[in-house]
């Protein structure tokens, strides 16, 4: 028995070339896309399981609330680490950390930068760094140790046998490695190549002592057992118990959430991060498979009348019904598993470039209980979702008519088969347009007047030897003749560090704080970066008479509220800093892309500059005027290798996430109408084969060829035009949801719509005109002789 | 009106080749009835897709009005078929999607004429084939008989002046049969042309001339008096 209905299925698949093909590849097509999805949705869901302590790890987040809108930070003071230890039951271990920063290390002729951390030891045990060189207990014994990763240890050395080997540290300080570990996985938020003590950075810097000095990161790992709520409770006053003035809320954050959730709205509730995009994007994987499972139902509800011979002979036979619908389930789930092969090389030739896409890298591992068991189980869920309604349908044709030959009500299945593609037309409309709206949004930020000029604008990092010989360098800048300009700054210009809400003015409520971002350049600065000055002036080249002044931008000075802001004092500490404002830039954007630009001060200062901003000259040609830029700089500054950041390259990398949806949403949208328009080519076929009569009635009275192929197209174009009736609005909803995230956003257009509906109308048209026009063509005579 | 001279058709299939119609000659004058008669698969419905411009043949020569037309390509014998041609078969090949009324209609429709003038003479033709009362039915909702005065109805709409039927009272019972050929003999006397496949002798006594056919080539033709 079981053997005859594969015999079935075989002759069935081979008798039906076209439409077999046009099924499985349809479903292989998007069985591969959902797995592909879902092996970025697993990397995500499993993002930070390397650390097995990690549902009792936490970071420590900072709020602070100016005028009404709060703010989150991963900030916090540097003596927090050890108080909370100590004084808050509960909390089993804490250790603090600086953001991962790049620093040259030096062995021999060999200097690299490499990025890491200064932490405190218990860092390891929390994160259970697996040392294959060292321990954890006595890495840090000595101030001057350094722990590595293994890949920094080959880089160097090309040996892991690293102990006790020294690297020299900004051409300054020798460290001692005191510890391999393994390297970390791509899927963790930890990214560092070396770890040292803390301690270090605490010895250089007195603010750390500081409790109203918000500028290390500090994590916590909990008892196990321990009440979070509670530890909560007794953060959140917690600073304000050590320096009253301060304004910050603590709490700790799992790490659980630190990947998917970790945003915040202005009230400083958590919200979704990037688990909505997980989320949407396994929404989309289903319905990219269900509707490859409507091209499965409709091609085979469409070829009915062929099987209702079968099903009428096998019922007379004693078949039942339930025996029919397993055989036809059966019979899905057949052509699912091949598809399902079939989507292995697909997946195999697609994963390279889904890799770049997402920047990770997925593998998919056959012997994997979960790639295997997903694989199968949405194999098989598509074989039933695909073939329970024909199966019910098919085995329901009752034998004696269809043995009979009488005609086949297929009115209701000509419905729903109209239906089915309709929705899949619906949704690929839907994300042909987001993928627009999406494209349209992302080049209206970048096009946004950011308020200076990015073009040709590098920076570089400053270490203490130029900023020294720093007029030295300037000069011999600007005798290159490609240089234009050059500034210092404390941070880059798209991500200004500090910030704080302690400012006062006359006029200013007391009661309210505004939190102001500073920052301390050269006098360079702004004629570099191409920001306007519009009203004041700049500062002067005399550093040190302008150390009481400041410069602000336009948001500030509409705060401050005076006409003309020049002039105006500003003060700090009860009023024991005072300082002068003498100049007014226009706004410019920064930090966030979205967002109008907050309140700025620029102050006259060199001593915490970071960066050297270089304009180069409008004409130079980039590569030329880099390389003597770098001879200039390592000639003044030898030891140090030059590494140049362009503004608008990390300016375009601001925009990641929404390149990736954008990207994603286009690979979408061209899968799900490509996997459409395979069924709506197998349907037409369909529609021209069982129509051949009537065409060839058509044609002996005259009909043209394009009356034929007008005829059997106007129906399907019809159907897309419903689809785009649903569609429109739906997109307009979901797209003006999505905008709302961007303060900077555009006004979705008509002709967005107009363009999409198009589009996919043209598509449908190209694809069912092949058919029509083939059945136009064909001879009448012959046509109607297969009566 | 039809004149053909040694006219071949050859159907080629992988394996076999038939020679469905071998170096035949035939003439059909202006406004005569004539009836072709065979055995079944001797070439005669080749012949009228032939004669009907629905096929070009392989080799021999097709005056048409006065004009070669064997060498015609698909476009020119469609616009010629259209003004000048109606035919009849043996199955009806009525749309079943289509009303009785927009069966009738296509063919105005594809030679363009308005829709105004449609109506009228649809409805003029309905009325002379008494069908009219039916105009709204499906073709299913219909007997044979119906079918085929519908079908008849639909050859004549454009007025051709040359009626091929291939066996028009193949499928009707010898009552509607007569009807059918009492229509066909009212429009030869109106001065169409008919040339009418048929395996009745019956029938065929409705015509001026039977030619007989065996093997693709014309074997004898009767003249009736
Ligand atoms: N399209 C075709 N392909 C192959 N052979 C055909 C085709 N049409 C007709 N024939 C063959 O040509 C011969 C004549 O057919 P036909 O004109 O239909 O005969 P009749 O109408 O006299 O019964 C037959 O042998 C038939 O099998
Ligand atoms: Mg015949």
């Amino acid at each position: 028995m079981f053997k005859n209905y594969i015999k079935t299925t075989f002759r069935n698949l081979w008798k039906n070339k076209t439409y077999s093909f046009l099924n499985i590849f349809g479903l292989a097509i998007g069985i591969a896309c959902t797995a592909l999805i879902f092996l970025w949705v697993e990397d995500e869901l499993t993002y930070n399981h390397y650390f097995t302590n990690r549902d009792n790890l936490y970071i420590v987040k900072d709020q602070q609330t100016y005028d009404g809108t709060t703010f989150t930070f991963d900030a916090t003071p540097g003596p927090m680490a050890g108080a909370i230890k100590a004084e808050i039951p509960g909390i089993k271990n804490t250790a603090r950390s600086s953001w991962s920063d790049q620093l040259l290390f030096s062995v021999g002729d060999k200097s690299i930068y490499d990025y890491g951390c200064y932490v405190d030891s218990p860092f390891f045990i929390m994160f259970q760094l697996k040392f294959i060189k060292g321990n954890a207990k006595t890495a840090f014994d000595q101030l001057y140790s350094l722990v590595v990763t293994e890949t920094m240890a080959n880089k160097f050395f090309g040996t892991t046998d690293v102990l006790g080997k020294s690297l020299k540290v900004s051409n300054k300080q020798d460290y001692i490695i005191t510890g391999v570990v393994k390297d970390l996985p791509e899927n963790v938020s930890l990214r560092f190549n070396w770890l040292a003590p803390f301690q270090i950075l605490e010895n250089q810097n007195e603010w750390m002592k500081d409790w109203g000095s918000n500028g290390i990161i500090t994590y916590v790992e909990a008892e196990p057992n321990a009440n979070i709520a509670n530890i909560n409770k007794q953060l959140y006053g917690y600073i304000q118990t050590k320096s009253p003035e301060t304004t910050a809320k603590m709490s700790i954050y799992p790490m659980n959430r630190w990947r998917l959730w970790n945003s915040f709205d202005t009230n400083g509730h958590e919200k979704e991060g990037r688990l909505k995009y997980v989320n949407l994007f396994s929404l989309i994987a289903w319905i990219i498979l269900i509707i490859a499972c409507i091209n499965f139902m409709n091609l085979s509800t469409a070829r009915s009348e062929q099987r209702a011979r079968e099903v009428g002979v096998r019922k007379v036979l004693g078949a039942v019904k339930g025996k029919l619908i397993l055989q036809f389930i059966g019979e899905a789930i057949f052509m699912t598993l091949l598809a399902a092969l079939f989507s292995l090389f697909i997946i195999l030739l697609a994963l390279p470039s889904f890799n770049t896409l997402v920047e990770k890298q997925l593998a998919l591992n056959i012997f994997y209980p979960s790639h295997i068991g997903g694989l199968l189980l949405i194999t098989l869920l598509c074989g039933l979702i695909a073939g329970s309604y024909p199966a019910f349908y098919l085995s329901s044709f009752n034998p004696a008519s269809v043995l009979k030959s009488l005609k086949l009500k297929s009115d209701s299945t000509g419905l729903i088969r109209k239906g089915l593609v309709v929705s899949q037309f619906a949704v690929s409309i839907i994300l042909i347009i987001s993928t627009i709206i999406i494209y349209q949004q992302i080049q209206y930020a970048k096009d946004r007047d950011l308020g200076y000029n990015k073009q040709k604008l590098v920076y570089t990092g400053l270490n203490s030897n130029m900023k020294r010989n720093f007029s030295v360098i300037q000069n011999d800048l600007m005798q290159t003749g490609v240089v234009e300009n050059t500034g210092l700054s404390n941070s880059t210009v798209l991500q200004l560090g500090s910030n704080t809400g302690d400012f006062e003015w006359p006029g200013k409520d007391p009661a309210k704080q505004v939190l102001i971002t500073l920052e301390g350049v050269s006098p360079g600065y702004i004629p570099t970066m191409g920001m306007q000055l519009s009203s004041g002036r700049n500062f002067y080249s005399d550093i040190r008479s302008d150390s009481n002044n400041i410069i602000i931008n336009e948001s500030l000075a509409k705060i401050i509220g005076k006409k003309d802001a020049v002039g105006s004092i500003i003060t700090r500490n009860n009023g024991s800093e005072k300082y002068t404002v003498v100049g007014v830039i226009k706004d410019f954007i920064y930090n966030s892309m979205y967002s109008p630009a907050s309140p700025l001060i620029l102050y006259s200062d060199t001593s915490g500059v970071n960066y050297l901003n270089l304009r180069l000259k409008q004409n130079a040609d980039i590569k030329t005027a880099l390389a003597k830029v770098e001879s200039v700089i390592s000639k003044d500054n030898p030891g140090y290798p030059v590494e140049f950041n362009f503004v608008d390259d990390e300016f375009n990398q601001l925009f990641k996430t929404e390149t990736l949806i954008g990207e994603l949403a286009g690979v979408f949208a061209v899968l799900a109408i490509v996997i459409s328009c395979l069924g709506l080519f197998g349907l037409s076929a369909y529609t021209a084969e069982k129509r051949t009569k009537e065409i060839g009635i058509r044609k002996v009275l005259g009909a043209s060829v394009g009356n034929i192929a007008g005829l059997l197209s106007k129906d399907f174009v019809k159907l897309v035009f419903i689809s785009c009736i649903i569609a429109f609005p739906l997109s307009w909803w979901f797209m003006h949801g999505w905008l709302q995230d961007f303060e900077y956003r555009i006004q979705i257009s008509w002709w967005t719509f107009l363009a999409a509906g198009l589009l996919s109308l043209l598509i449908a048209l190209f694809t069912v005109s092949f058919q029509a026009i083939k059945a136009a063509l064909a001879n009448p005579v012959k046509s109607m002789r297969t009566e | 009106m039809i004149k053909i001279k040694d006219l071949e058709k050859i159907y080629r299939t992988e394996e076999v080749e038939t020679i469905a119609l071998n170096k035949l000659s035939m003439e059909v004058k202006d406004g005569e009835f004539v009836a072709v008669m065979g055995p079944s698969g001797c070439g005669k419905s080749t012949l009228l897709n032939i004669l009907g411009l629905l096929d070009d043949p392989d080799a021999g020569s097709f005056i048409f009005n006065g004009i070669e037309v064997a060498k015609f390509n698909e476009r020119k014998r469609a616009d010629l078929r259209k003004h000048n041609i109606g035919f009849v078969f043996q199955s009806f090949n009525l749309i079943d999607e289509l009303t009785v009324f927009e069966n009738v209609e296509l063919p105005l429709i594809y030679t363009g004429v308005k829709s105004s003038e449609r109506k009228k003479r649809v409805d003029e033709v309905l009325d002379k084939v008494q069908i009219m009362h039916r105009r709204n039915h499906y073709p299913q909702q219909l007997s044979g008989g119906q079918q085929q005065r519908v079908a008849v109805a639909r050859a004549v709409v454009n007025k051709p002046k040359l009626i091929l039927a291939d066996e028009p009272t193949g499928n009707l019972d010898s009552h509607n049969g007569n009807e059918v050929m009492e229509m066909l003999t009212d429009l030869n006397e109106q001065g169409t042309t008919i040339v009418m496949v048929t395996h009745s002798e019956h029938d065929a006594r409705y015509s001026h001339r039977i030619i007989r056919m065996l093997d693709g080539q014309t074997v004898l033709e009767n003249i009736m008096v």
